[in-house]
C-alpha cells in the first residue's frame, strides 16, 4: 500500500510538471470536441506523427487530456446552438438547449463544466481505487445483459413521448427503423440501403445527429431575431450567472455522483459507449426525479445527468485497456496503438511491469479535469454570447458548420446530402409536433440493440428464451420493469396527495 | 455516389479512355518518363488502422525507388467494398492510381456478393505481407489446450468469435470443425478489437482472428493454433500450425496486404507496369524496408514478397474457398 | 421544441407526413429483406410491424378527428406564406445549392457563396458589406482549417488550386 502511495505521489508530480502540455491541449480538445465530426480519436490520428514523436509520458498526458477536453467541448455547441458534436453529447441538448433559449446559456455551460469535471474527476478516482473489481464488469455483461441496458436507454422514447404517446412512439419507432438500415451484423446482408454502399455500415451517426438536431433547428430559429426567447429576462452579461451555475451544480453533487457512476460502469464494458451511457443516465435521472415533468424544458438535472455520465465513460474506458489490454472505445484503441509503438504491452501484467504508466494515465486524467475546470469556467461568460448573435447570421453559420461536420468523419460527399436529408426530416418533425430526440434515440441505440440481440440469438441458435437465461440479466430485467412502473406510481401518488391540481408546464 | 453512379461514371470514363487511347497512341510510346507525378493509392480501410501503418512503412522505402511519393486516400466502409468501388469506378486506369487492399477478407467479399465491377478487371501485383490467422482463448478460459476445445466441442456446440463471417479465419475454423468433428457456431463480433474482447470476457468460448491483432493483445489471450505457419514463435505462444497437427492440407488462411492495379492500366501501359513491379521488387531487396517495419512496430517476420502469379493464385484460392463455404458464411 | 398541439383546428395533413414517410420506408425496407436469412429479418419485422401498426392507428385517428370536425387535412403548419416572408424557402434553396455546387466549385468558394446568399436573403439584402465581410472571413477560416491544416477531402476548386499554386511558388 505504501509503495502504491509512493508511486502515486511520484506520478502526480510528473504529470503536474506537464502543465504546459495540458493547458494548450485543453483548448485544442475543446475546439475539436466542439466541431461536429472531429472527435478526440480522429484528432489523435491526424496528429499521430506529433504524438509518436513525443516521449511516452508526454504522449500519454497529451492523449488523455485531449480525450477529456474533447468530451467536454462537445457539450458547448450542444447547449448553445443545439449541435451535439458527438453521439456522446446527443442527450445534452435535451435540457441544455432549452436553457440557452431561456437566456441561461452561461449558467448551463457552467453547470455542464462542473458536472463534467466533477463527474470525470470522481469516476477517475473511483476507477483508480477499484480497478481490479471494475475490470470484471465486462466478464458479466455479455450480449443478453447488454440488451436490457439498451432497453433502459430506448425506454426514454416513451418518457419523451408523454405529451402525445402515439406520435412519440411513431417518432421513436421510425428512428429505430432508420437505425436498422445497413447490413445485418451476422451475415452482412444489405438491408434498406437504397443501393448506397455508404449505408452498408449503417446510418453514419454524425450526419444524422447534426441533421436532425441542428439543420432543422436552423430553419426554425430564423423566425426570431436571436436564439434567446423574447420572454427571457434581459440582463447585462456578468459573472453572476457562472457562479449561479456552479452553485446549482455543486448543490446537486449527489446527482453528479450517481449519474457519473452509471457512465463509469457502462464505460468499462468493451463496445458500449458514451451515447448509451448518457441516455441511460438521463432516463434514470428522470425516473427517480421528484419533478419528471420538468425534464426537457431546461431542467438542471437533465443537463447534469448526460454530461457527468459521458465523462464517467471516459474514465471507464481506460479500465479494460489497462487491466485487460482491451480498449473500451475508439479513443482507447488509438491510445493502445500509440502505447504499443513505445513498446508498452498492455494487459494483466502492466501494473507489475510498468506501474507508472498505468497509474500515470489515471493521474493525467485527474489532473486534466482539475486544470480544465479552472481554465474553462471563466470562458463560459464569453461563449454564451453565441446565443445573442442575430439568427440571420447564425442560421447560415449553423447550417454550413454542420453540413461540413457531417462530411468530416468519413469524408464522403454522400454524408453531406445525408445530413441535409435528416435536416428535412427533422424540420418536418418539428413543425408537425414529432419529437426529433425520439427519432434520434432510435437511430443511435437501435443498431446497438440489434447487434446484441442478434448476437444473443445466434449464440443460442435462435432460442428466444436465452434473453432470460442469465441471473444478472434477469435482475436487470426486473430493474427495467421497476424503472418503467415507478414513474407511473410516483405520478399517481403525487396526484393523490396534491388533489386535482393541474400541473403547470 | 450510388452504385449506379459508380457504374455510369465507370462507363463514361471507360468509353472516354477507349476513344482517348486510340487518339493518343503516340503518348504511350513516349511514356518512358513515368512516373512524372505522385501515385494515388486507395486504401479501403480507415486511417490509423493496420493497413495505414503497413502502407506508410512500405511506401517510405518504395518511393525512394520510384522517385515520386505515394498519396493515400482512405475509403472505409462496407468491409472494403466502398474503396474498391471508388477505385474501379472513379479512378483513371493510368498506372497513377493503385489500390492497397487485403487479399484475404476483401476477396472473400466477392464470393459472398459480387461487386458492381468485374473482379477480373483489377489484379494484385505486389504482395507485401502474409499474416496467418490464429485460434486463441482468453487467459482465464476453461479451455486451455486444443484437446480441451475438441473434447468440449464434441459435447456441445462451442461459440466462436470472429471479426466477421466472410473472413479467412472463419474458413480456417470451419475446416477445423470438418476435420475433428467438433461443433462450432461462428459469432461475428464486428472487428478485431471486439473479437479479442469476446474471448477475454467469456462472451464466446474462444475466437479466431488474424495473428497480428492476437499478438497485439499480449498476455490477455493465449494462442493455441495457427491456420498457417507460426513465423513468430513465442509471440503466438509457440502454437503449432493446423496442417502439422491435424494432417490437413489447407492453404494458409491469411490476411495478406497487396498492391493492386486496374487490368486496363497494365495492358495499356506495359512500360509503366514494368516500372512498378520492378521497383516494388527492389523495395524488398533493400534492408531499409526491414528497418522501416521495425520502426513502425510492424511484425517484420510477416513481410513476404509475392509477385503477380502468387497474388493471382491466392485470389483464386480465396474465391474457391468462399464459394465452397458460401452457405455457411452468408446464411444464403 | 414541439409546436403547440392546442392550435386549432389541427392541421392533420401536415401531421400525417411523418407517418406516411414511415409507412413507405418500412414497406421498402421489407421488400429488401424478403428473401434474406432470418438474422436480417427478425428485428426489422418486429420493429417495422409495430411501426406500421402505430402509423395505421394514427391515420385512423386523423380520419376520426376530421369527421368530428376537430381538425382538417391542411398543411399550413408545415408550409405557409410565412416561409417565403421569413426567407426560409430562400435559405433552403441556398442549402441545397451548397451541397450541389461544392463539387464543381470547391469548398471555399461555395461556402462563401452560400453564406453570402443565405445571409443576404434572410436580412432582406441589408448590410451587404458586413455580410460579404463575414462570409469571406468564415470561408477563409474554413479553408485554413479544413484544407490547409487538416487536408480533408473536401472538393478542391478554383480557389483551392490557386492558393496551392501560390503557396508552392513562395
Amino acid at each position: 500500500m505504501g509503495e502504491t502511495a509512493l508511486i502515486l505521489s511520484e506520478v502526480f508530480l510528473d504529470v503536474i510538471g506537464y502543465w504546459w502540455v495540458i493547458i494548450p491541449t485543453i483548448f485544442l480538445g475543446l475546439i475539436v470536441g466542439g466541431i461536429p465530426g472531429f472527435s478526440a480519436a480522429n484528432t489523435i490520428i491526424i496528429l499521430m506523427p506529433l504524438t509518436l514523436a513525443m516521449d511516452l509520458q508526454m504522449g500519454l498526458v497529451f492523449m488523455v487530456t485531449l480525450y477529456c477536453a474533447a468530451r467536454m467541448g462537445a457539450g458547448i455547441p450542444a447547449i448553445l446552438v443545439n449541435i451535439p458534436g458527438t453521439a456522446g453529447a446527443a442527450a445534452t441538448p435535451l435540457d441544455g438547449y432549452p436553457m440557452a433559449k431561456q437566456g441561461k446559456g452561461q449558467q448551463a455551460l457552467a453547470i455542464s463544466f462542473v458536472a463534467s469535471s466533477v463527474g470525470g474527476l470522481l469516476t477517475t478516482i473511483i476507477a483508480l481505487a477499484t480497478m481490479p473489481i471494475l475490470a470484471r464488469v465486462g466478464f458479466y455483461m455479455h450480449s443478453v445483459e447488454m440488451i436490457v441496458v439498451m432497453l433502459f436507454g430506448i425506454s426514454l422514447i416513451a418518457s419523451i413521448a408523454a405529451q402525445d404517446m402515439l406520435k412519440g412512439l411513431i417518432a421513436g419507432f421510425f428512428g429505430l427503423m432508420i437505425g436498422a438500415i445497413g447490413t445485418d451484423v451476422v451475415y452482412a446482408t444489405p438491408r434498406g440501403t437504397f443501393g448506397f454502399l455508404e449505408l452498408y455500415d449503417g446510418v453514419p451517426l454524425i450526419p444524422a445527429l447534426v441533421g436532425l438536431f441542428a439543420v432543422s433547428e436552423a430553419f426554425i430559429i430564423i423566425e426570431k431575431k436571436v436564439i434567446i426567447r423574447e420572454d427571457a429576462e434581459p440582463k447585462n452579461p456578468n459573472w453572476h450567472d457562472t457562479f449561479e451555475g456552479v452553485r446549482i451544480a455543486v448543490s446537486r453533487w449527489w446527482h453528479i455522483g450517481w449519474t457519473s457512476l452509471i457512465g463509469l460502469v457502462i464505460g468499462v464494458i468493451p463496445g458500449a459507449g458514451a451515447s448509451i451511457a448518457s441516455f441511460v443516465a438521463y432516463q434514470q435521472s428522470r425516473t427517480f426525479s421528484k419533478t419528471p415533468e420538468k425534464y426537457g424544458t431546461g431542467h438542471a438535472e437533465g443537463l447534469i445527468a448526460p454530461e457527468s455520465a459521458n465523462n464517467g465513460v471516459t474514465s471507464g474506458t481506460l479500465v479494460p485497456l489497462l487491466v485487460l489490454g482491451i480498449p473500451g472505445g475508439a479513443t482507447a484503441a488509438i491510445m493502445l496503438v500509440v502505447m504499443q509503438f513505445h513498446g508498452v504491452s498492455f494487459g494483466p501484467s502492466l501494473f507489475e511491469s510498468q506501474p507508472k504508466i498505468g497509474y500515470g494515465m489515471f493521474m493525467a486524467m485527474a489532473v486534466a479535469y482539475f486544470l480544465m475546470i479552472l481554465t474553462i469556467l471563466p470562458l463560459s461568460r464569453y461563449m454564451s454570447h453565441v446565443t445573442t448573435i442575430p439568427t440571420i447570421y447564425l442560421a447560415p453559420l449553423i447550417i454550413s458548420f454542420t453540413l461540413v461536420g457531417g462530411f468530416v468523419p468519413r469524408e464522403y460527399m454522400f454524408d453531406m446530402y445525408l445530413a441535409l436529408g435528416f435536416g428535412v426530416i427533422g424540420y418536418i418533425a418539428r413543425r408537425t409536433g414529432y419529437h426529433v430526440a425520439a427519432i434520434l434515440i432510435g437511430v443511435i441505440l437501435g443498431p446497438l440493440l440489434e447487434t446484441y440481440f442478434l448476437r444473443a440469438l445466434k449464440k443460442s441458435d435462435g432460442d428466444i428464451t436465452t434473453l432470460f437465461s442469465s441471473t444478472i440479466g434477469n435482475i436487470l430485467w426486473v430493474a427495467l420493469v421497476i424503472s418503467l412502473v415507478l414513474p407511473i406510481f410516483f405520478d399517481w401518488r403525487r396526484k393523490k396527495r396534491n388533489g386535482p391540481e393541474i400541473v403547470v408546464q | 455516389m450510388t452504385k449506379t453512379v459508380f457504374n455510369r461514371r465507370g462507363f463514361l470514363k471507360g468509353s472516354v479512355a477507349i476513344t482517348g487511347a486510340t487518339l493518343a497512341m503516340p503518348s504511350i510510346a513516349r511514356a518512358s518518363s513515368y512516373p512524372e507525378r505522385n501515385i494515388n493509392v486507395v486504401i479501403p480501410t480507415r486511417e490509423g488502422g493496420g493497413a495505414d501503418r503497413n502502407f506508410r512503412a512500405f511506401s517510405s522505402i518504395w518511393k525512394t525507388k520510384l522517385g515520386v511519393d505515394f498519396e493515400p486516400g482512405f475509403f472505409p466502409g462496407a468491409s472494403g467494398r466502398v474503396g474498391y468501388e471508388v477505385y474501379m469506378g472513379k479512378n483513371d486506369p493510368d498506372a497513377y492510381n493503385l489500390i492497397f487492399g487485403n487479399m484475404g477478407p476483401e476477396v472473400l467479399n466477392w464470393a459472398m456478393q459480387a461487386p458492381s465491377f468485374n473482379i477480373d478487371d483489377y489484379f494484385y501485383f505486389g504482395r507485401v505481407d502474409t499474416d496467418p490467422c490464429a485460434l486463441f482463448v482468453g487467459a482465464e478460459s476453461n479451455l486451455q489446450t486444443m484437446d480441451d476445445i475438441i473434447a468440449e466441442g464434441k459435447k456441445r456446440k462451442l461459440n466462436v468469435g470472429t471479426s466477421r463471417m466472410a473472413h479467412p479465419a472463419s474458413i480456417g475454423l470451419l475446416s477445423l470443425g470438418e476435420v475433428t468433428g467438433a461443433q462450432f457456431n461462428l459469432i461475428p463480433l464486428s472487428g478485431g478489437k471486439n473479437t479479442v474482447a469476446g474471448a477475454v470476457t467469456g462472451e464466446v468460448d474462444f475466437s479466431v482472428l488474424t495473428s497480428g491483432s492476437v499478438i497485439a493483445a499480449g498476455d490477455a489471450v493465449k494462442t493455441l493454433l495457427v491456420f498457417g505457419e507460426n513465423r513468430v514463435g513465442d509471440a503466438l505462444d509457440n502454437a503449432p500450425s493446423m496442417n502439422s497437427v491435424y494432417g490437413t492440407d489447407l492453404p494458409e488462411m491469411l490476411s495478406s496486404r497487396a498492391f493492386g492495379i486496374h487490368k486496363k492500366a497494365a495492358d495499356d501501359h506495359p512500360d509503366r507496369f514494368e516500372t512498378l513491379t520492378r521497383t516494388f521488387k527492389e523495395t524488398f531487396e533493400d534492408p531499409a524496408l526491414l528497418e522501416a517495419y521495425v520502426a513502425a512496430r510492424g511484425t517484420p517476420e510477416y513481410l513476404n514478397y509475392g509477385g503477380v502469379e502468387d497474388c493471382a493464385a491466392f485470389k483464386a484460392a480465396m474465391l474457391e474457398l468462399g464459394a465452397k463455404y458460401k452457405a455457411l458464411l452468408s446464411g444464403a | 421544441m414541439a409546436q403547440d398541439p392546442s392550435e386549432k383546428p389541427r392541421q392533420l395533413g401536415g401531421e400525417m407526413v411523418i407517418p406516411i414517410l414511415a409507412i413507405v420506408f418500412t414497406l421498402y425496407y421489407f421488400s429488401t429483406i424478403w428473401n434474406s436469412p432470418w438474422t436480417a429479418q427478425v428485428s426489422a419485422f418486429l420493429i417495422g410491424g409495430i411501426l406500421l401498426g402505430l402509423c395505421s392507428l394514427f391515420v385512423l385517428r386523423c380520419v376520426v378527428w376530421v369527421n368530428a370536425g376537430k381538425g382538417s387535412f391542411g398543411f399550413s403548419n408545415l408550409v405557409n406564406m410565412d416561409d417565403i416572408r421569413t426567407g426560409r424557402i430562400g435559405l433552403f434553396i441556398a442549402t441545397v445549392l451548397f451541397c450541389v455546387l461544392i463539387e464543381p466549385l470547391g469548398f471555399t468558394l461555395t461556402t462563401f457563396l452560400f453564406l453570402l446568399s443565405s445571409m443576404a436573403v434572410l436580412s432582406k439584402f441589408r448590410n451587404l458589406g458586413l455580410i460579404t465581410g463575414i462570409a469571406a472571413l468564415i470561408s477563409l477560416i474554413g479553408w485554413a482549417v479544413f484544407i490547409l491544416a487538416f487536408d480533408t477531402r473536401f472538393p478542391r476548386g478554383w480557389f483551392e488550386m490557386t492558393m496551392e499554386a501560390m503557396l508552392q511558388n513562395g
